[in-house]
Parts: C-alpha cells; sequence; structure tokens
C-alpha cells in the first residue's frame, strides 16, 4: 500500500512543471536544512515542513507560508534572518542558507508553493524519500574501463589527509606474503614461497604472488569458509534431535568450488536461489550443480518436534537469511510487523514467505515424522531409471521365487494345520475389553500353573480381533518358566531387541519361536520383515503387506505413533480376520508354567481384541514347522538393496500459491493473501501468472539490485582488511553503519559490476592497492578503529586457520578435498529429543571440513570464536580467554601437533639449522642471534630427554603471538 | 594503554600462589577495563552477588511436590475438558480425567508452607524459601520450554541467563570461569542452554562434568616445574613480540591469559577437590569421602566455587533421557526427588551457616509442570504442562517463607498472580541489581534482551 505512493510518484514529476520545479529545487533544500527539525516525530514550534497539510497548518507562530506571497510568509522572513526570534535555519544546525537557496524558496512562494507531498508517505520504518535516496539503494556510477588500484588509495586519501594520521609505510615483503597467503588459503606460505618473493625485485612481483595464490584449490575452501559463516552454514537440522544432513556437505563443497572458479557473483546468488530452475537446461554437470546450490536455500533451519508444524520458523530463518546475506537488510525483522527503521514491509515480508511456500524444500526428518525424504537427484530421470531397471528385473525375479517358494510352504503348512487340529488343547482364552488388560492368571489359574511339554510341541498364543475390522495393537506379556530342572524361563521380552534376525527367530537353549498368522488353510509365516514403522528405526515388525503384524518397541522410552508404545514392549497387531500368533517350540520334556497378560493398548472406540492360548501335543509338529518358515527364507530369494542415486539436500519448485498474511506473525492468525513479489522499496515487480514459484525471478532481482553488489563487495573489503567500508556489513539500513568511504565503496561496486561479477578481480584491484600493502601498526587515538586504513589492522587467526596451521607445520595436513561425514547410516537412526545425535569427528582435513553441529557446538570452534551455526556471522569475534591458553598448555591435539612438529626439526641434524627452519616454517624470517642463543639455553636447562625438549620448545613457538597473529 | 610488562615477580607470584583467591595479578586483571569479565556495578545496589541455579530436567510435577491440591484428590476420576497443546489431536486422549496426587502434603516450618513427602529435606528449608505456584511457560515440548526457561526464546538460539549475567556484572575472580554450568549428562537443546550465542565469547557458560577433568585442558600434561620453563620461554618471545607493536592491548591481554591460565590448573581443581570439607559437611550432603560425581558433589562444589567469585553456577541434575520427564509411570519422581532433595537442603543451610546465603541467590526451577490429568482414570502418569508449575527462590534479597501466587483448585491453570518464565528472568536479573529492560546487547540492529520483547514484570512480592 505504502509501495503504491512511490510507484505514482514519477506520474505526477511529469505531469506538472510546479511539481517538476519542487522536487528539483526545494524538496532537497527543505531535506537538507530543515527536516533536522520539522519532520516526522519532530515538529519544533509545532511545525512539519514534510507535509503539504504540515506548512498548511502552519505552526505555533501561526501561518507559514502565504502561498504567493513571500513577504508576507513567515518562512521567507525566517530564511532571510529578518527577525532575531525566527532566524531559521538556528546558527547551530548550519546557520543562514545561500542566498541563492533564499531566492529559490521565495520564488517557490512567488509560483504558489506548489507541493506534491500529499500525505507523509512511510515505507515501513523509513520515511518515503529518505528511502528512496538511501544511500545504499542508489543507482552505481559508472565504471572506469581501466581501473587501478590508484583510485582506491586516492579515495583513501582524501579522508586520510585531513586528519593527523601518517600512513604506515610499506609492509616488507616476509609480512606481506604471509598476510596474502593467509588472506587468500588460511594456510602460511612455505618457506620456499617466502625466499622466492624476498628475491624477487621485479614490480610484478606482488601481483605474480597474488595470482599464485587465486589459482590454489585452497583459495576457495578459505573465501569460500567465509561464505559458510554467512550463511550459517551447519550438517545438521537443528530441530529437537537435531539429526545429520547427510547430503549438505555437497552444498559446502559447491561455494568452495564457486569461488575457485571465480563464478560470477550474479550468478553465484541466481545459482543459490534458483540454480534448479536456471541451469534445468544446461549440460549434465551444471544442471547437478545448479541443484547443489540450491542447498542455501535447503539448510535452513529446522525448529521443534514436528518440523512441520514450525515451518513459519524456517521461513523467517530463510527470509532473514536471504536479507542480510544478499541484501544486507534485515528483512527478517518484518515478520511480525512493518520494519521499525528500514523501508520493509510486513507485506514485503509475506511477498517473499509465499516465493519459499512455492518451494519444495528437502525433508531432514524428525522425531515424529520418521526419516528423510524429497532430497533431489543429481542425475536425470532417464539415467536413474537406467540404473533401476536391471535392479528392478533381477528383483522381480526374486520376488516370484519368493511367491513360489511362499505357495509350497502353505501347502505344507496345511496339512500340518490339519494334524494340528486334532491334537490341539486349548488352556485359556477371553475378551480384552476397548482399552483393557487381562493377565493369564485371572482366567486359568490352575490350567497353566503345570503344563507337561514334550520336546517339538508347541505352546501357542493367539491373537484374534472381535467383530470389528480387528486392527488393534496389542500389547503382550508372555513368559514360560520350566517349573523342575533349571527353572529356564523363555519369555516374548527376549525378543524386543534383534526381532527382526530370523523367522523362525531361534530362543534361548533350543527353542525356536515363530511369528505367524492364522487361516483358514492354516498357518502362514510372516515372511516381511521390517527395521522401522512410520520411519522410526526403534520400532521393528514382521508383517504381510505394509501393516505390521508382529512388532517390538525397541527403545528404552515409550515412542508416540497411532498410539503410546511402551518402552522395549513387544505387540501384536491381529488384521481382519487374520488372527496373530506367536507359537514356542519347546526344547525341552518337562513341565512349564505359562504367565503374561494381554492389553489392548490402542483405544480407539471399538471392540478390543481376544486371545487363546494352545498346546498342540505333536512332537514332529514343532520341527515341522520350523523347517516350513525356514524354507521361506533363501539367498537365492533375497531382494538386494537398490541402487544409489547421487542426491543433494535441495530444494524443487512445488505447488505455486501465494500465502496468507499472518497477524502479528502468528500462523493461526491469516489475514489477506498477499501476492509474491520483490521488495517494494527495490521495485516491487510482481511474480508473472505463467512463472514457478517466482525463485528465478527472485535471484535476478537480488542479482541486479546495487544494495547486492555493494553489500557483497563490502564483504570482500571486509574479509581482506577485517572491517568493512561499511562496518555493520549483515545492515546496510539505517541501523546499520553508514559507509565510512562512500566513494570508494560505490566505486569499488561499480568495477565489480563492470568485471562480469569476478570476485577474483576484487581480490587484484584490491590487493594491488598501497593501503592493502602497508605495514600494522596500533590504531592512532585519533583513529581508534583505523577506519582511515593508515595501516594495516593486525588480526588473530581464525579457529580454522589456526588448526589448519599446525596441521600444516606439523606435517599431518591432508589438503584435498572432503565429501561425506561419517554419519551412522540413516536406517540405524533412532535420535528422539531425548536422545539427539551428537557426534565428533576428527579430520586431519582443513577445519572448513569439521562437521559442524546446530545444538552442540564443536568445542575447539566455539573456543576460538568459530561462527555461529545457528545464525549468519558478518563478523568473527576475537575474544581472548584463559581457557584459550589452557588449550595451548594442555590440550592433546595442540600437543601432538608440537610433538610432530619437532620431530621433523629433529631430522635436522645441527640444533641450529632446526631453530632456522623453525623459524622459517612459522615466522617467515631467522631467528636473531639472541633468540637463537635462548633456545640454546631453553634447550639446555629443560630437564627432559632431547624429543622432549623440542617439543617443549616448540609448545612455546606454536603458541606464541607471532605464529597465531598476522601483521 | 601501557607497554606489558607484568613484572616476573608477579608472574612467580601468581605461579605459586595460583591457589590464592585474589593474587596480586588477578587484582590487576580486575583494574583492567578491557577486559570482559571485569567486575561492573549493577543498576543498582542490591544484597544478591552470585546465583546458583537448579535445574531439574524433564518437568517435575507441580501437584505432587511443591502445589497442594486437595481438590484434585476428591475429584479423582472427574472427567474434564482442556484444550490443552499436549492432547490436541492425540488419539486415545480424546477424554481425560483428574489424577489425583500420588504424595501427602504437610506444613512445615514455621510459616507453615506445604510440601509433598517427595522433598522431605527441603520441607525443612521453607523458612528460607519464597516459593512461586504460578508458574507457566510458552512450550510444551522439552526442547523448546528448556531453552526458554535458559535464555527466554523458544525457538532461536540466544544468550543464556547465566552469558546475561556476567555480561552484566562480569565476576569476581579471574581464576576461574564466571559462569560454570555442572552437568553430569546434557539436558535438552544441548550446548544452547548455557551458551553465549552473540553476546562475546567470554560470556559462554564452561561446562563441568563431575569425575576426573572437569574442566577441559585443566589436568597440566607436564610437571609444574617444566611447564613454568615453557611458559617463560613463551612470554620472552610475546614480550619481545610485543615490544615492536606498540603494546598493542589484544596480544598484550592474550599473553595475560596465560598467567590466568596457569592459574587455572590450580585453582579449578582445587574449587571441585573436597578434601578440605569435614566429614560432617560431606555427610550432610549425603556424601562418601572421595565422591566425585552425584547432585551431593555438584552442590557442594557450587558452594566452593560461589565462595570463590564465580558469578552464576547452574546445577543441572540429570540429562535429556531417564528425567523427571514421567508418562509412564509417576513413581520415577523418586528416585530423582532423593537424588536432589538432600544436597539441595544441604546446600542452603550450609551457605546460610557460612554467612554466604546473604550473597547468594538460589534458584530452583524446571522447565514446565505436569497435567494433573490423564487419558484414564487409573494412569500411571503425567503429561507435559506449560499451563501451570511450581519454582522457587532463596537467599539473597528474596522474602523468605512466603508462597507467590496460585493455580485454580486443581493445579490446571496459573490463575492468582501468574508469572511467566520472562517474568522469573526479569525478577532473578532484578534480586541481582539488574533491570531487565536496561540490560541490552545491539545484535543485528536490534537491542536484544534475556526478558524479550512482549514485556516482563518483575515480582516485587517475593523481594524481601
Amino acid at each position: 500500500m505504502l509501495g503504491l505512493g512511490l510507484a505514482c510518484f514519477p506520474s505526477w514529476v511529469a505531469a506538472n512543471s510546479g511539481t517538476d520545479f519542487f522536487e528539483s529545487k526545494i524538496r532537497p533544500l527543505l531535506v537538507e536544512h530543515c527536516y533536522e527539525c520539522h519532520s516526522g516525530e519532530k515538529t519544533k514550534g509545532g511545525l512539519s515542513l514534510d507535509t503539504r497539510a504540515g506548512w498548511q497548518k502552519g505552526g505555533h507562530s501561526g501561518a507559514v507560508i502565504v502561498p504567493g506571497k513571500p513577504e508576507e510568509s513567515l518562512l521567507i522572513k525566517a530564511v532571510r534572518y529578518q527577525d532575531k526570534e525566527l532566524a531559521m535555519p538556528p546558527q547551530k544546525h548550519g546557520g543562514k542558507l545561500s542566498d541563492p537557496k533564499i531566492t529559490v524558496l521565495t520564488e517557490w512562494v512567488m509560483q504558489g508553493a506548489p507541493d506534491p507531498r500529499e500525505t507523509l508517505a512511510k515505507v515501513g520504518g523509513m520515511k518515503a524519500e529518505e528511502a528512496k535516496n538511501w544511500w545504499a539503494f542508489r543507482a552505481l556510477p559508472s565504471p572506469e574501463a581501466k581501473p587501478t588500484s590508484a583510485r582506491i588509495d586516492a579515495f583513501l586519501h582524501q579522508q586520510l589527509a585531513a586528519k593527523p594520521v601518517k600512513p604506515a609505510a610499506a609492509a616488507d615483503p616476509r609480512t606481506l606474503i604471509r598476510r596474502a597467503t593467509y588472506d587468500l588459503t588460511g594456510l602460511p606460505p612455505t618457506p620456499e614461497e617466502v625466499e622466492a618473493f624476498v628475491a624477487d625485485r621485479s614490480p610484478e612481483a606482488f601481483a605474480k604472488v597474488v595470482e599464485r595464490l587465486l589459482a590454489s584449490p585452497q583459495y576457495g575452501v578459505q573465501w569460500g569458509r567465509h561464505w559458510l559463516d554467512v550463511v550459517r552454514y551447519a550438517d545438521t537440522a537443528g530441530e529437537n534431535t537435531d539429526r545429520p544432513l547427510m547430503h549438505a556437505w555437497r552444498y559446502r563443497n559447491w561455494v568452495f568450488d564457486a569461488f575457485n572458479r571465480d563464478l560470477p557473483y550474479d550468478d553465484f546468488v541466481r545459482w543459490q536461489i534458483a540454480g534448479d530452475i536456471v541451469n534445468a537446461e544446461k549440460a549434465d554437470s551444471e544442471r547437478s550443480a545448479g541443484i547443489v546450490a540450491t542447498g542455501y536455500l535447503a539448510i535452513a533451519r529446522r525448529f521443534g518436534h514436528d518440523i512441520d508444524k514450525d515451518m513459519h520458523l524456517t521461513f523467517e530463518d530463510v527470509i532473514d537469511n536471504v536479507g542480510k546475506n544478499f541484501l544486507g537488510l534485515t528483512t527478517g525483522c518484518a515478520r511480525c510487523h512493518d520494519h521499525k527503521y528500514d523501508p520493509i514491509t510486513a507485506q514485503d515480508y509475506y511477498a517473499l514467505y509465499g516465493i519459499f511456500e512455492s518451494t519444495r524444500f528437502a525433508f531432514p526428518g524428525c522425531e515424529p515424522k520418521g526419516q528423510p525424504r524429497d532430497m533431489v537427484p543429481l542425475i536425470p530421470t532417464a539415467q536413474a531409471e537406467a540404473m533401476l531397471k536391471p535392479w528392478r528385473e533381477r528383483n522381480a525375479k526374486a520376488e516370484a521365487e519368493q511367491k513360489r517358494r511362499a505357495e509350497i510352504a502353505s501347502a505344507a503348512q496345511k496339512t500340518l494345520g490339519d494334524a494340528a487340529g486334532k491334537r490341539t488343547r486349548r488352556l485359556a482364552g477371553a475378551q480384552v475389553g476397548e482399552g483393557q488388560s487381562v493377565a493369564f492368571a485371572t482366567v486359568a489359574g490352575a490350567a497353566l500353573k503345570k503344563i507337561t511339554v514334550r520336546k517339538g510341541e508347541i505352546l501357542q498364543l493367539t491373537v484374534l480381533p472381535n467383530a470389528n475390522h480387528g486392527a488393534d495393537s496389542t500389547l503382550v506379556e508372555w513368559n514360560i518358566r520350566e517349573t523342575g530342572g533349571a527353572g529356564r524361563v523363555w519369555s516374548v521380552a527376549d525378543l524386543v531387541q534383534g526381532l527382526t534376525q530370523q523367522n523362525p527367530h531361534p530362543g534361548r537353549d533350543g527353542a525356536e519361536w515363530c511369528f505367524i498368522e492364522i487361516t483358514p488353510k492354516g498357518p502362514v509365516f510372516l515372511t516381511e520383515k521390517g527395521d522401522s514403522i512410520n520411519g522410526n528405526s526403534a520400532l521393528k515388525k514382521w508383517s504381510l503387506g505394509d501393516t505390521p503384524s508382529v512388532f517390538v518397541n525397541s527403545a528404552n522410552q515409550q515412542v508416540m505413533v497411532w498410539t503410546t508404545l511402551e518402552a522395549e514392549s513387544f505387540f501384536v497387531h491381529p488384521g481382519p480376520n487374520r488372527p496373530v500368533a506367536v507359537a514356542w517350540v519347546s526344547p525341552l520334556d518337562g513341565e512349564v508354567e505359562i504367565a503374561g497378560r494381554v492389553a489392548d493398548v490402542h483405544p480407539a472406540k471399538l471392540d478390543g481384541v481376544a486371545f487363546e492360548l494352545h498346546h498342540i501335543a505333536a512332537p514332529d509338529y514343532g520341527a515341522a514347522l520350523v523347517s516350513a518358515g525356514r524354507s521361506l527364507r533363501d539367498k537365492a530369494a533375497e531382494i538386494e538393496p537398490a541402487p544409489v542415486i547421487p542426491v543433494a539436500y535441495a530444494v524443487v519448485e512445488s505447488k505455486v500459491k501465494n500465502a496468507r498474511f499472518q497477524l502479528r506473525g502468528d500462523p493461526e492468525k491469516p489475514g489477506d493473501e498477499v501476492p509474491r513479489r520483490w521488495l517494494s522499496i527495490l521495485g516491487g515487480e510482481v511474480v508473472p501468472a505463467e512463472a514457478g514459484s517466482g525463485r528465478r525471478e527472485l535471484g535476478n532481482w537480488i542479482a541486479k539490485s546495487p544494495i547486492a553488489a555493494r553489500a557483497m563487495v563490502n564483504r570482500i573489503w571486509q574479509w581482506h582488511f577485517g572491517v568493512g567500508l561499511v562496518p555493520s556489513p549483515n545492515d546496510l539500513g539505517a541501523r546499520g553503519e553508514k559507509p565510512t568511504h562512500p566513494e570508494l565503496l560505490d566505486w569499488l561496486t561499480s568495477q565489480f559490476v563492470a568485471s562480469g561479477y569476478s570476485v577474483k578481480a576484487m581480490h587484484r584491484l584490491i590487493m594491488s592497492s598501497a593501503a592493502y600493502q602497508r605495514a600494522s601498526a596500533t590504531p592512532h587515538t585519533a583513529d581508534p578503529d583505523n577506519h582511515l586504513l593508515a595501516h594495516f589492522t593486525r588480526r588473530r587467526l581464525t579457529a580454522e586457520e589456526m588448526r589448519d596451521s599446525l596441521l600444516t607445520v606439523s606435517r599431518q595436513l591432508d589438503p584435498t578435498s572432503a565429501e561425506a561425514h561419517p554419519f551412522p547410516a540413516e536406517a540405524s537412526w533412532k535420535f528422539t529429543q531425548h536422545n539427539p545425535f551428537n557426534a565428533f569427528y576428527d579430520t586431519t582435513k582443513r577445519s572448513a571440513y569439521l562437521m559442524v553441529q546446530r545444538q552442540r557446538r564443536h568445542p575447539f570452534l566455539a573456543l576460538f570464536d568459530g561462527a555461529d551455526p545457528n545464525a549468519s556471522t558478518a563478523i568473527r569475534q576475537t575474544t581472548t580467554v584463559p581457557t584459550q591458553a589452557l588449550y595451548f598448555i594442555n590440550d592433546p591435539f595442540f600437543h601432538a601437533q608440537a610433538g610432530a612438529f619437532a620431530a621433523s626439526l629433529m631430522k635436522l641434524p645441527a640444533e641450529d639449522a632446526r631453530v632456522v627452519q623453525a623459524y622459517r616454517l612459522l615466522f617467515q624470517r631467522t631467528p636473531t642471534a639472541a633468540e637463537r642463543e635462548r633456545c640454546q639455553t631453553f634447550l639446555a636447562t629443560y630437564p627432559a630427554s632431547p624429543p622432549e625438549k623440542w617439543a617443549a620448545y616448540a609448545r612455546a613457538l606454536l603458541a606464541s603471538n607471532e605464529f597465531l597473529h598476522l601483521d | 594503554m601501557k607497554p606489558t610488562s607484568i613484572p616476573r615477580r608477579h608472574f612467580l607470584q601468581s605461579t605459586v600462589t595460583g591457589s590464592l583467591l585474589f593474587p596480586g595479578l588477578v587484582q590487576q586483571l580486575l583494574a583492567d577495563s578491557a577486559d570482559p569479565l571485569a567486575p561492573k556495578a549493577p543498576h543498582f545496589t542490591v544484597k544478591a552477588k552470585h546465583v546458583i541455579f537448579l535445574f531439574m530436567t524433564g518437568g517435575v510435577s507441580h501437584v505432587d511436590t511443591f502445589d497442594p491440591k486437595p481438590e484434585l484428590g476428591k475429584g479423582h476420576g472427574k472427567e474434564i475438558k482442556a484444550d490443552h497443546p499436549e492432547i490436541k489431536g492425540r488419539p486415545g486422549y480424546e477424554r481425560i480425567y483428574l489424577k489425583r496426587p500420588q504424595w501427602e502434603f504437610a506444613k512445615h516450618g514455621q510459616c507453615g508452607t506445604e510440601v509433598s513427602g517427595l522433598f522431605p529435606h527441603i520441607a525443612t528449608c521453607v523458612d528460607d524459601i519464597a516459593f512461586v505456584r504460578s508458574m507457566h511457560t510458552s512450550h510444551s515440548n522439552h526442547y523448546n520450554a528448556t531453552l526458554g526457561m535458559h535464555t527466554g526464546s523458544f525457538a532461536q538460539s540466544r544468550p543464556s541467563i547465566g552469558s546475561w549475567m556476567t555480561y552484566g556484572l562480569g565476576t569476581l575472580n579471574r581464576n576461574l570461569p564466571g559462569f560454570v554450568v555442572i552437568a553430569p549428562k546434557q539436558t535438552y537443546a544441548g550446548t544452547q542452554v548455557f551458551a553465549s550465542d552473540f553476546l562475546p565469547g567470554a560470556h559462554q557458560g564452561t561446562l563441568v562434568v563431575p569425575g576426573a577433568e572437569p574442566v577441559a585442558n585443566v589436568a597440566p600434561r607436564v610437571p609444574t616445574a617444566r611447564q613454568q620453563l615453557e611458559l617463560a620461554a613463551l612470554r620472552q618471545m610475546n614480550e619481545e613480540h610485543l615490544a615492536t607493536r606498540e603494546a598493542d592491548p589484544l596480544l598484550a591481554a592474550r599473553l595475560r591469559t596465560f598467567e590466568t591460565a596457569f592459574g587455572m590448573q590450580m585453582a579449578v581443581p582445587d574449587a571441585f577437590e573436597l578434601k578440605q570439607e569435614s566429614d560432617a559437611t560431606l555427610a550432610s550432603y549425603g556424601l562418601q569421602r572421595g565422591q566425585t560425581t552425584g547432585f551431593g558433589w555438584q552442590c557442594l562444589a557450587a558452594r566452593r566455587l560461589i565462595e570463590r567469585g564465580v558469578r552464576f553456577v547452574e546445577l543441572i541434575d540429570t540429562g535429556s533421557s531417564g528425567n523427571w520427564d514421567a508418562h509412564g509411570d509417576m513413581m520415577s519422581h523418586v528416585p530423582l526427588a532423593k537424588n536432589v532433595d538432600q544436597p539441595i537442603a544441604a546446600l542452603l543451610r550450609d551457605l546460610k551457616q557460612r554467612g554466604l546465603l546473604e550473597d547468594t541467590l538460589v534458584v530452583w526451577t524446571t522447565e514446565f509442570g505436569r497435567t494433573p490429568f490423564n487419558n484414564t482414570a487409573d494412569a500411571k502418569g503425567r503429561e507435559h504442562h506449560p499451563w501451570a508449575f511450581s519454582s522457587w527462590l532463596a537467599g539473597g534479597g528474596v522474602k523468605p517463607g512466603i508462597v507467590h501466587g496460585a493455580t485454580d483448585d486443581i493445579g490446571l491453570r496459573a490463575v492468582e498472580k501468574p508469572v511467566h518464565a520472562h517474568d522469573f528472568h526479569a525478577t532473578i536479573l532484578h534480586l541481582m541489581g539488574l533491570e531487565h529492560e536496561k540490560l541490552t546487547y545491539r545484535h543485528a540492529g536490534l537491542d536484544f534482551r534475556l526478558t524479550g520483547v512482549e514485556g516482563a514484570n518483575v515480582v516485587k512480592e517475593v523481594l524481601a
């Protein structure tokens, strides 16, 4: 609605020359000189000058403008300083206006004071005209054909020259190559690289180093890790069980690869929002890379127990991150109400919401909804089909074979059934009412106390459906105890773990358990096993068809599915007209007693179940039943697992729909439908009717907006210098900080766009500036934050740089890229909110490949200010706490790296050579005479064996500020 | 900032006297305003300087512990209706019936506050306690409610209450972390419950797992004499490095952390070494000599930590399984109550005897209560219940021997003077001299606070 006012604006300008005059001359003048005290909520002297109605109403001193009559207008008198009391603007707010400005104002009043400002237009939390002119939204200046870094220095010099701060000298080459190597790769330079650079006196020496580093695959890991900070990358979903994201690594590696290949930034944006769409028609590798790139959206944090119920929070997380990450705007703030400071409305929020709601996000699984699904295949359907077809054919044969054997077995069982019928004795039986529990003892006390069995005879518990459809979950507790002899006990409780190993299922001391259905044709073995039910792998089942007939909850806690299943319990589930039986084949000749109960645990307003206990007193029957069951299990008839189709944790298009507005951000209070469109302040284009979700369009809108390019250029600057030209990189709005060098930011951004959005071109430009190559220093008091960049800002290594450096000097680092984490196989997952996923995986690969969990922080990354896996980290903090020092004193990993480093030094025979080598590796310089001497003294006084002495010395070197900081 | 050099004498002093509470070096650090953990003045003067936050994992039943409901007993088996989040659309829960409390309540102390038979020891301390019987919270899942009780946020990660506390007040002993969490297992929501989130990392809770090495990397890996040689060599390197870098305060600060860390190797084990405690003290906490686990150990360690100047100590009784989550059988409350009852009473008495209760705020809470109903009259357990539960406060600045607020006759709803988790937080901050609306941190362009945006009220009635 407010966007409309803006959109209409140009038509007024065109329609009216008076308005034109106002817009070109008067509005800027009022904004510059009067608004500070007379606009919005500020109405000094009761006067508003930001709407026509404002001056028409006048202030405490009466009418301010009499149209056509400047001499009678207080405004003119005030700006002419005719009246001391009324002199405006006052001295402390800039003082008297220049004569031309007074003339322009007089002329305007003379013309009748044409003023198109009907109402005070606001967009979100910002006045419309302020928003329109907000620095970050403005069009970019024209780029230069041949930009040079001298322009960067010239821009910086403008401010530097005005302050009493002298620029530092150029850094020495050893410092510079160390700085550049860490900056671009996150690793230290080798001594050979250092010496080659020091020896290279050519003017292009540093440019050659930069090119070499940009060509290294380690570059993508370092700069890709910066990006992963901003997109709050993690390897788990963050919902209540914090499930592993098995395939998220592909997105992580895609980011690294995108930096290495210098994928143009506008495409980098488009692919992450809609790579599945924009690359749909491209060659296979680009097509699958496009899908993987949308992992950016899929890795959004999931919330709660049933994540589908909290998807509004996941969409908020997406909208928040898309805003901060790509645009430097806190769009997430507009969920419950219009943004309080920036020109973003709640309507804007739900316009974007609809785009993501029309997108299917890969589902990571959650406790009540089971295992992951909706992964996106990375090969075309035809190719996947080609892989699946031979497998299906082989399977069809196996299935046919299974069926054939089942028929044979079933015929055999009928024979058995007939035989058994004659020798079967009913021991007990009862109705079990709705939700009731019936103990065996209460229906047949004495009959179950003493049963004489012979080896091979059978005791069988059958649970029958009543008149209804029969589908009731029935808890069974059943113990068979030998009353004489060894007093052995057999129990269905023994079957809770390992139920699905086999059927017939071997029991203690040679007993066998058989899980069968009782049909009019006789007993039929349950041949289909399932290692999960509804995606819950604590539940295991035997069935014929989908519905479980015999099943267990193997977890040590209750599970809520269609009903509540108590921990570690055994259940049967009779089907319609299909009683289910559990048969125990006796291994002994002797006497047993039976105890237990049957309980209907799914009270569903039906009529409960019934049970029967039988003794089949035929010793050959057991063996026959068992062998009939075994004949069904044959390797030749086993179904082989499906071939693995590569998939990504990514998104695809879904059913297209506009979102409903949510009152105060509450999804249970839906308001009107909001059309899917772009942010109103950036144009408000609507997703065309024939388009899909609108992600393709959104990717384009972001990629082409000047604020997105500014945001990225600002980040590149920040990742080089430590502080951005805008010090709040995730907030270029009203609450963020203003650019310290706005012209420089605009100039760089226009060059970025002109270069075809080449990030590497930005590195070359920025790193060749004198500002980048200055020595570091401690900030001058006149510029405590070093905004002027008079020198380079010293910094500590990041957590990843530290760990990778330790692994480098200890020669343990494996520089190759990693793929999937060694997560447990999906089929084995039993994660619940009571037992969430929790793991640490050690690796000698680069630290960017460490597995990062959302619910439990990686201890090393948490200790050294690693990125927050739950929210966009625009700037790494640098905290300095004693627990970090404890790491360098006692941590086993640190000690191990120091030991390995010392061992490698000791391969050099001469002690002095070892010291020199250590300094060259760690500090890119040779030790001073004093340092060599001190090392000798240390080694001489340290009371331990030589390897221990050197390890101790290595620890001191590796814990030093010089090793862990960049000048 | 002056160049670095802490005189060598100081270094030696701190190495030798690392176990003292306030070695000279620490004093020097305390004077350093750049230290994020340097003590800060509260917004207004109060008695309490430390917090011991006792968190019971899983949801303690209020109607079986601190909220007597005779009417619930009388109405046992009566069907009721409730639009309750835990039963909505849940099969088998179409009808619900009142379930009587399983334990008898009796009046205790001079104040006569009623406590159930589950907590016979805490019952003897009621004259020091302010019970809040009208607690309520915003979520019925463990994860969300646990996160909410710790951070004020029921979905997103936010800084923990302990982090807010050291952010607002700093800490008093830099040889020990300012915010310590002692937990044998992780509760719901993992490390998020003691994370500093967007607050500076110095405010992160330090996890102590009862056992041999309670804090990571505290146990020296080389003998002290050798370690001193290494640290002296390191110090020399760092000082030379610093000398050519205009005494960069960050480099200087890092140099100093090694002094503190060295001291922590002694101060931390010393804090957790219960050898010096008398037999009578150990017995009062229910501890055997030499025992290093159990809630009694956690409670006694908490006293020793606050004695040594630690600002905020949280004790979590157990992990995200096998806890108070008594769906199956309320009798599972028995061993859990037994685990904490005597140690908590001993802690309160011990603090009082030593005069520490005056400046220590003790908080007891859980994430939510349990339903006064279930789907059959003779169900043994109770379900999650965010509408009402009980918490309590004792010590510094708390009005002792009172009961604040009330639930309805059956303990279903907090009806009288309800106290939301946010109000509870505002009250805790107030008792520590912090105004919850003033204690803010600018993050992503917004001023965040522990008590969220909806507004919260300090419960004035529990203030002494």
